[in-house]
């Protein structure tokens, strides 16, 4: 027999729940992590094509001169930064310091401008 | 693997509109999720709109005077009207929080009004709590304390020095909406085992009474890669409850005891 119960919808969620700041970083913790995982992976490769010879120095180059690729890196370096100083943040936390909503919400901002810095600091220098 | 989007049955069609018959000085439109489990329809969205110079400043009253007013087959949960009870939990304006706590001028454009998210749907903005229920019930919330009177006389005053009752303080307010809990991603994704802020909340509040003997034993059983550490700090929990309360504090709090005590 079918139940009334059986039908019940599922409620909306992540299609109608506001864009909350808490939540915008904790996923971008997670985004930049995965990215961070792979983008080593690519630059193992960039780094290896030196070790192959002659040869493959040449893809180094091309590799090394492309605007796409530039792009990738600077994008790599935002992740590296993000996830450094958003990690540093979730490390307190662990110890129940700064968890007041108010802090929460001044340590993001925090992220975010130490993050853009160092980034433009990394790539002036670089 | 979550599942993202909603299953073909819960997907959200257009609703009726009622307007206003007489035109009104302040008015006010409502957008409200409706779901009738006596027909075979989806969920829909209905549009009201209401005089709010007739009417209480609270998200809560406009909702009651739909009902009584516009169109009395709405359908939602409400009792003491001042944010003690818990009962009128629901998404407004995208963040969920008490009806009857929510002031409708925080709200600039049309009142969008869900029910809490992630949930099985009774009717219209009432959800199906059993499992939170459950979940609360799993980490027996009421006072454990036979091995301290097996030591004393089980007649003795159960006292509590100020600074021990202290200990309770930003938990025992919890009125167990359910706000935290439903606002939670990991909770959508894993709340079949993830117990969610509300439940770890609660369990927080049992292991800090000082009158309680199974301190250890309650970290002990929370202490589970699913129950517990489902939860990612995000923060989203101390964002949405009503009462000010904050549970992803509390969380830490019980992961740090776990690491320290056991």
């Amino acid at each position: 027999m079918k139940k009334m119960t059986d039908n019940r919808p599922l409620s909306p969620h992540l299609s109608i729940h506001k864009r909350v700041l808490t939540a915008v970083f904790s996923i971008f913790h997670r985004i930049s992590g995965i990215g961070l995982s792979v983008g080593a992976l690519l630059i193992s490769i960039w780094f290896f094509l030196i070790s192959f010879g002659p040869e493959f120095y040449i893809y180094f180059e091309i590799l090394s001169k492309s605007i796409l690729f530039k792009l990738v890196l600077m994008i790599w370096t935002v992740g590296i930064f993000y996830h450094l100083f958003n990690g540093c943040r979730k490390l307190y936390w662990s110890f129940g310091i700064g968890m007041e909503l108010s802090q929460v919400y001044k340590s993001g901002y925090a992220v975010i401008c130490l993050t853009l810095i160092s980034s433009l600091v990394v790539w002036y220098l670089a | 693997m979550a599942q993202f989007t909603l299953p073909e049955n819960s997907k959200i069609t257009k609703g009726k509109t009622y307007q206003l018959k007489e035109p009104a000085n302040d008015p006010k439109k409502l957008a409200i999720y409706r779901w009738d489990p006596e027909d075979d329809k989806n969920p829909r969205i209905d549009n009201y709109e209401i005089d709010q110079e007739k009417c209480g400043p609270m998200v809560l009253d406009a909702l009651m005077k739909i009902k009584n007013e516009i169109d009395p087959t709405l359908t939602f949960r409400r009792s003491c009207r001042e944010g003690v009870c818990g009962s009128c939990a629901m998404n407004i304006d995208g963040v969920n929080t008490l009806a009857c706590l929510k002031s409708m001028s925080d709200v600039k454009n049309e009142i969008k009004i869900y029910p809490l998210p992630h949930m099985r749907v009774v009717k219209d903005l009432v959800p199906d709590l059993s499992k939170a229920y459950e979940q609360l019930a799993s980490i027996k919330p009421w006072l454990q304390r036979e091995k301290i009177n097996e030591e004393k006389n089980s007649g003795d005053e159960k006292k509590q020095s100020p600074k021990d009752r202290e200990k309770l303080d930003g938990k025992w307010e919890c009125v167990l909406c359910f706000c935290c809990t439903t606002s939670c991603p990991s909770y959508w994704w894993n709340g079949d085992e993830y117990l969610g802020p509300a439940v770890l909340l609660q369990a927080a509040r049992w292991v800090s009474d000082s009158r309680d003997s199974e301190r250890k034993e309650r970290l002990k059983a929370i202490n589970d890669s699913l129950k517990l550490y489902r939860c990612h700090s995000i923060m989203n929990c101390t964002r949405s409850c009503p009462k000010g309360l904050n549970p992803a504090k509390e969380i830490a709090g019980l992961k740090k005891a776990i690491v320290t005590e056991l």
